[in-house]
C-alpha cells in the first residue's frame, strides 16, 4: 500500500484516465503519480475511512465494517468513497 | 529477398491493380474538406486525443455487493436493487469547459468489467494479473506517450496501469478487487450458467468445434446481450424522472396481485414495475450526484465565466432529476444521460441513439422562434454531443472488442428517412447534424443516411461535403428497401406502413424496428421515432462462409486444424451442383446448433440479468408492465443470422465451378492440394501483412503451384457484372435469406439474415488457408458482404453496383458495400454530384448500403509506417468509422488494399 499521496488522492483532481487528469485549481494537465501539491485536498477513498479495515492476508484487500453482510463484504483502500454515505474520515 | 505475390504476378504479365479508373497522383493528397469546432470543442478533443481507455471496479463493487445481499429476493427486482447502488455510488467527474456532462465512469473514455456476465477472462488470466499488479514501476510521463501508436488503447501493461484485454488500462491499485469480484462471479455469471446448459442440446461438440476453429466468431449472450438496436429517449422527455416514478408506482398498485386474464405472466408486473422504480430511483441519485459535484466546482471556481457554466450545469441536473426538459439544453443533456444509463446497464455495443435530430427538433425549433438558443451555439452542443458519445467505450472480452469491434461502439445517428406523414423529414436540425459531423469530426456518433427519393437536393449534397471530410459518413441507407423489409419482418407483430416509416439503423447498419410517440412541449405536439424493438446484435453472429466451403472440401474437417467440425460427408464431389448442396447442408448444422445454444445463453440472460432501464425506455414495456425478458417491448422478432466472408466465398465457388466443373483444367483433388500447400507461399502470419499482395514466396517450400495460382487468381470475380461469379451470390442470398426463417429464437419467432462483417473479415481470415479464389493462408476476406475482393472489381464502379443489385436486398436486414474513392476523383461542386449520381443510381436499382472511404492509399500506407504522426486520421472500416491508429494490422493491411477508385 502505498503512504505517499499524490495528486490522484487529491479532491481537486478530475481523473482523465489511469495515468493523467484535470488539476481543478490550476486548470493544468497533471500526471496522476506526481506528488501532491500545496492546493492539495484529501479525496476521500476507503484507505480514508474508519469503517476500512484492512485484511492481513490479503495484498491491498480489507473489509468495509458497516457493510449489511456477514461476513463483511470486502473493500480495497484506493476506492474512491465520494458517493458512500456510510464514508467517515480517519 | 522471397518475391511478393504482386512481383510474381508483374512478372507473369498480370498486374495486380489496386486503382481503378485511372492513376492517382504521385503526391500525398489530403482531403478536400476540413473543418475545425469551436475552440471550447477543440480544446476537450485535444484531451481526448490525450486519452487513454481506463477501467475501474465502482460499478462492478456496487453492483456485486448489492446483488450479494438479496440472494432469496425476485430476480428482476434483484438486479435492479444492484443497479441502484450502482449508479448511486458512480463518481462524478466533471471537467472544465464542458457544457454537456456525465460519463460511464470516472474517466474521459472510462468503462468498467461486468463480471456477472463473464468472469472468465480474469480467472484465466489471474496469475498474469496478479503479476502485472506487483511491478510497482512509475507512471512517467515517457512511459504514457508510448501509446501514440495505439491512440487511446492500453495495448500492454506499464507503469501502475495494467493493460486488460489489449483495451484498457486499469490501475494497479484496483486489480487484486477485480480479481475478487470475478471470483464471486465463478459458477453464477451468465457465460458459467450458459455454458452449463447449452452443453446439454445433442451435438454440442459441433457447437465447440465451429467457435475454436473461428467458423464462428463470438456468442453474444454473455459478451453482448444487447445492442444493434434504437434506443428510446421518449418517456423522460415527455414525463421527466419523477413522472416515471409516479406512473410506474401507480400502475404497480393497478396490477398488485392481478393475473388479469394471463395465468404465468399477469402477476409478474408487480415486481417489474418495482424492478422499474428502484432504477429510476439509482438514476435519480446518480443525476442529483453530478449536480451536487457541479455545485461543489462552482463554489472553488475563481473564473467568473466557468463559475457560471458549472452553475448551469448544476441548475440543469439538479432539474433533470426530476423534470422532464425545458428547453434545447436540457434535452440534449437527458438524451446523453439516459443514453449513458443503458450502456452502463450492460455490456453493449450498437446502442445508436436513432433519428436524434427529429427527437430534439420540438425543442430546438421553439428555443430559435423565441431566441432562447442560437444555431451557433446548437452547433457547439452537438460537436460536444459527438465528442461525449465518441467517450463512450464498450467493455468486452479481447476477440469480441478487437477481433469484432475494432474498438468501436456503433453509436450510430440516423438523418433523413421519412416523417410519420410520410413528408420528407430532413429538417434544419438535421442539416446542422451534418454540419457538426463536418466541423467535429470522430468516430462516434457515425452518421446513417436514410435515403429517400423525397430528400431535397442540398440536403444530398451537404451529405457529399461530409463524405469528403474523409470521415465515412454519412453512408447511405435505402429507405424504401428498408420499410419493406420492416413489413415483412414485423408485420406479423402488428407494425404498420406509418410505423415502418419510424425505422432507424441500429448498430452500424442494422435495420431496426421503431415506432412514433407523440411529445408535448409548451402546448404543442409533436411525433418523434423511437426504438420498440429487442436487440438485432443477438442470434447466430458472424458464420464464416468460407470456413464453412472449407469443411466441404476437406470433408468435415477444419482444413488449418485438421480438426473435426462436421460429420464427414463422404461424398465425392463429382459435381458443382453435389458441393454446393453440402455447402448448404453443413451451413444449416452450423446455424442450427448455433441458434439452440444461442437461445440458452440469452434464456440465462433474460432470466437473471434482464434490462430494466432499456425496457422501461422502450414501448410498450411501462403500459403493459412486461419487460424484455417477457416480450413487453413492442418487436421482438430480432434475432437473426449474421454471415461473414460472403464475396471470398462466392469468388472461391466460382472458381471451383469454372477450373474444376466447367473448363476442367484442373481436378478438385489438385486445387485442394495447392491450396493446403498456400501456392507456395508463406503464411500471412509469417509475413507479417494480411494482403493479399503483400504474401511472400516460400523460397524452401512447394513449387509448382504458380499457373494454377494465377488461373485461380483469374477466375471469374464478383463485381464486374459479369454474370458466371454474380448468380453464385444470387444463389447464395436466394438460399441464405429465406433459410434464416428455418430457425427460431427463444422468443419464439423465425430469424432473419444480417449481412455485416464488422471487423470479422480481418480475424476470421486468419484463421483460415488459402482459398480456391486465389486469396492466400491467413489473410483478410474481402470486407462487408458486397465489397469486391481487393483488385478484382476492374470493370469500373458501376459494374460493382450492378453486381451488388443483383439479388432482392429487401430479403435481407442489410447489406453493405464499402468503396475506397480517391480525393480527387470528387473534387470540387461536380465531384459532389458525380457522387450523389453514383449513389442515387445504386439506390434506385434496389441496393441498400452504400458508403466510402475518401482517402488516399499512400496516405494509409504512410500512416501504417508512421502512426505517430496520424494520431487523428480516421477510416470507415466496415459500417462504422475509426480511428486508424486503434485499429488491429490485419484490418489496416486490408484498407489499404482495397481498390481505389481514381475517377467515377
Amino acid at each position: 500500500m502505498t503512504t505517499k499521496l499524490n495528486h490522484r488522492d487529491c479532491r481537486n483532481f478530475a481523473p482523465i484516465d489511469v495515468t493523467k487528469g484535470i488539476c481543478h485549481r490550476t486548470k493544468d494537465l497533471v500526471l496522476a503519480d506526481n506528488e501532491q501539491c500545496e492546493e492539495f485536498s484529501l479525496l476521500p477513498k476507503c484507505n480514508n475511512c474508519k469503517q476500512f479495515a484492512a485484511t492481513a492476508d490479503a495484498i491491498e484487500m480489507g473489509i468495509c465494517k458497516v457493510s449489511a453482510h456477514e461476513p463483511k463484504f470486502y473493500a480495497y483502500p484506493d476506492m474512491v468513497a465520494v458517493t458512500c454515505d456510510k464514508y467517515t474520515a480517519n | 529477398m522471397p518475391k511478393k505475390l504482386k512481383e510474381v504476378l508483374v512478372e507473369a504479365g498480370i498486374p495486380m491493380d489496386f486503382e481503378s479508373g485511372g492513376h492517382s497522383p504521385s503526391n500525398l493528397t489530403a482531403r478536400e474538406v476540413n473543418r475545425e469546432p469551436h475552440a471550447r470543442v477543440k480544446k476537450l478533443k485535444d484531451i481526448f486525443m490525450q486519452t487513454l481507455s481506463s477501467a475501474n471496479n465502482e460499478f462492478p463493487y456496487w453492483y456485486t455487493r448489492e446483488y450479494m445481499l438479496h440472494d432469496t429476493e425476485i430476480p428482476v427486482v434483484r438486479r435492479a436493487m444492484a443497479l441502484k447502488e450502482a449508479f448511486a455510488h458512480s463518481t462524478p467527474v466533471i471537467y472544465p469547459g464542458e457544457l454537456l456532462t456525465m460519463r460511464k465512469a470516472a474517466f474521459f473514455r472510462g468503462s468498467f468489467p461486468m463480471p456477472w456476465l463473464s468472469e472468465g477472462y480474469y480467472m484465466a488470466k489471474e496469475d498474469e494479473l496478479y503479476q502485472d499488479a506487483l511491478k510497482r514501476g512509475s507512471a512517467s510521463a515517457d512511459e504514457h506517450s508510448k501509446f501514440g501508436t495505439g491512440g487511446g488503447n492500453v495495448t500492454k501493461s506499464f507503469g501502475k496501469v495494467v493493460s486488460l484485454a489489449g483495451k484498457f488500462g486499469i490501475r494497479q491499485e484496483e486489480v487484486p478487487g477485480l480479481l475478487k469480484l470475478a471470483k464471486i462471479w465463478v459458477g453464477k455469471s451468465v457465460d458459467d450458467l450458459g455454458h452449463k446448459y447449452e452443453q446439454m442440446v445433442p451435438d454440442y461438440a459441433v457447437k465447440e468445434a465451429l467457435m475454436r476453429n473461428v467458423i464462428c466468431m463470438f456468442d453474444s449472450g454473455y459478451t453482448l446481450p444487447q445492442g444493434r438496436e434504437v434506443i428510446n429517449y421518449y418517456y423522460p422527455l415527455e414525463y421527466g424522472i419523477d413522472g416515471l416514478i409516479a406512473m410506474a408506482t401507480e400502475l404497480k398498485a393497478k396490477v398488485a396481485g392481478r393475473a388479469d386474464g394471463d395465468g404465468i405472466k399477469g402477476t409478474n408486473r408487480l415486481f417489474n414495475y418495482e424492478a422499474v422504480i428502484l432504477s429510476l430511483e439509482g438514476l435519480k441519485i446518480w443525476i442529483s450526484n453530478y449536480a451536487k459535484e457541479a455545485r461543489r466546482l462552482e463554489g472553488l471556481e475563481k473564473d467568473a465565466v466557468q463559475k457560471r457554466e458549472y452553475a448551469a450545469i448544476g441548475e440543469r441536473l439538479e432539474w433533470l432529476s426530476a423534470n422532464k426538459a425545458r428547453d434545447f439544453r436540457d434535452a440534449i443533456q437527458m438524451i446523453l444521460t439516459i443514453h449513458l444509463a443503458v450502456v452502463n446497464e450492460d455490456a453493449i455495443s450498437g446502442m445508436s441513439p436513432g433519428r436524434i435530430a427529429q427527437v430534439l427538433f420540438p425543442y430546438f425549433e421553439q428555443d430559435i422562434a423565441v431566441g432562447r438558443i442560437s444555431e451557433d451555439e446548437v452547433m457547439e452542443l452537438l460537436e460536444q454531443y459527438r465528442l461525449a458519445i465518441s467517450s463512450i467505450d464498450c467493455f468486452a472480452s479481447a476477440g469480441v472488442v478487437g477481433g469484432v469491434l475494432s474498438g468501436n461502439t456503433f453509436n450510430t445517428v440516423s438523418i433523413g428517412g421519412l416523417t410519420k406523414e410520410g413528408k420528407h423529414a430532413a429538417n434544419r436540425l438535421e442539416y446542422l447534424l451534418i454540419e457538426s459531423g463536418i466541423s467535429n469530426q470522430m468516430p462516434q456518433p457515425t452518421l446513417a443516411l436514410m435515403y429517400d427519393e423525397k430528400l431535397p437536393e442540398d440536403f444530398l449534397l451537404l451529405g457529399m461535403e461530409c463524405i469528403k471530410t474523409g470521415a465515412g459518413y454519412p453512408a447511405f441507407m435505402n429507405n424504401q428497401s428498408a420499410m419493406t423489409f420492416m413489413m415483412n419482418q414485423y408485420g406479423a407483430e402488428g407494425m404498420t406502413p406509418e410505423e415502418a416509416r419510424a425505422w432507424a439503423i441500429g448498430g452500424c447498419l442494422e435495420s431496426s424496428p421503431c415506432v412514433w410517440k407523440p411529445l408535448h412541449l409548451n402546448g404543442k405536439e409533436y411525433w418523434i421515432p423511437g426504438g420498440a424493438g429487442q436487440p438485432t446484435s443477438v442470434g447466430v453472429h458472424f458464420l464464416a462462409m468460407p470456413k464453412i466451403l472449407e469443411c466441404v472440401l476437406w470433408n468435415g474437417l477444419d482444413g488449418r486444424t485438421g480438426e473435426k467440425v462436421f460429420e464427414p460427408h463422404n461424398l465425392k464431389l463429382e459435381t458443382y451442383d453435389e458441393l454446393w448442396a453440402q455447402f448448404k447442408k453443413y451451413w444449416q448444422k452450423a446455424v442450427d446448433i448455433l441458434a439452440l445454444t444461442n437461445n440458452i445463453q440469452h434464456d440465462i440472460w433474460r432470466k437473471n440479468n434482464m434490462a430494466v432501464i432499456n425496457s422501461f425506455l422502450k414501448p410498450d414495456c411501462l403500459d403493459n408492465g412486461h419487460l424484455i425478458d417477457e416480450k413487453g417491448y413492442r418487436f421482438n422478432a430480432t434475432f437473426n443470422v449474421e454471415s461473414a466472408g460472403t464475396i471470398t466465398a462466392v469468388n472461391s465457388l466460382a472458381a471451383i465451378k469454372k477450373l474444376v466443373y466447367t473448363d476442367k483444367s484442373v481436378t478438385l483433388d489438385e486445387l485442394k492440394k495447392a491450396v493446403r500447400d498456400n501456392f507456395g507461399f508463406k503464411t500471412a502470419k509469417e509475413v507479417n501483412s494480411f494482403s493479399l499482395s503483400d504474401q511472400e514466396k516460400r523460397e524452401d517450400g512447394p513449387s509448382g503451384w504458380d499457373k494454377l495460382h494465377f488461373m485461380c487468381l483469374q477466375a471469374p470475380k464478383y463485381g464486374n457484372d459479369e454474370k458466371f461469379a454474380d448468380e453464385i451470390l444470387l444463389d447464395w442470398e436466394n438460399f441464405f435469406c429465406p433459410d434464416c426463417r428455418n430457425y427460431e429464437s427463444l422468443y419464439a419467432h423465425t430469424m432473419y439474415p444480417c449481412q455485416i462483417s464488422v471487423s470479422t473479415h480481418g480475424a476470421m481470415g486468419s484463421a483460415t488457408i488459402a482459398t480456391t479464389d486465389g486469396r492466400l493462408a491467413g489473410t483478410t476476406f474481402a470486407d462487408a458482404s458486397l465489397s469486391a475482393f481487393p483488385g478484382t472489381d476492374r470493370n469500373g464502379v458501376y459494374a460493382l453496383l450492378n453486381s451488388a443489385a443483383i439479388w432482392d436486398h429487401t430479403m435481407s436486414q442489410n447489406s453493405q458495400l464499402n468503396i475506397k474513392i480517391h480525393p480527387t476523383a470528387i473534387q470540387g461542386p461536380s465531384g459532389s454530384r458525380k457522387l450523389l449520381d453514383l449513389i442515387q443510381a445504386y439506390m434506385r436499382k434496389g441496393g441498400f448500403h452504400i458508403q466510402f472511404n475518401v482517402v488516399d492509399t499512400k496516405v494509409l500506407k504512410d500512416a501504417q509506417a508512421n502512426p505517430q504522426n496520424y494520431r487523428d486520421l480516421m477510416v470507415r472500416v466496415a459500417g462504422f468509422t475509426q480511428y486508424w491508429v486503434e485499429i488491429g494490422k490485419p484490418v489496416q493491411d486490408e484498407l489499404i488494399a482495397r481498390t481505389e477508385y481514381e475517377g467515377i
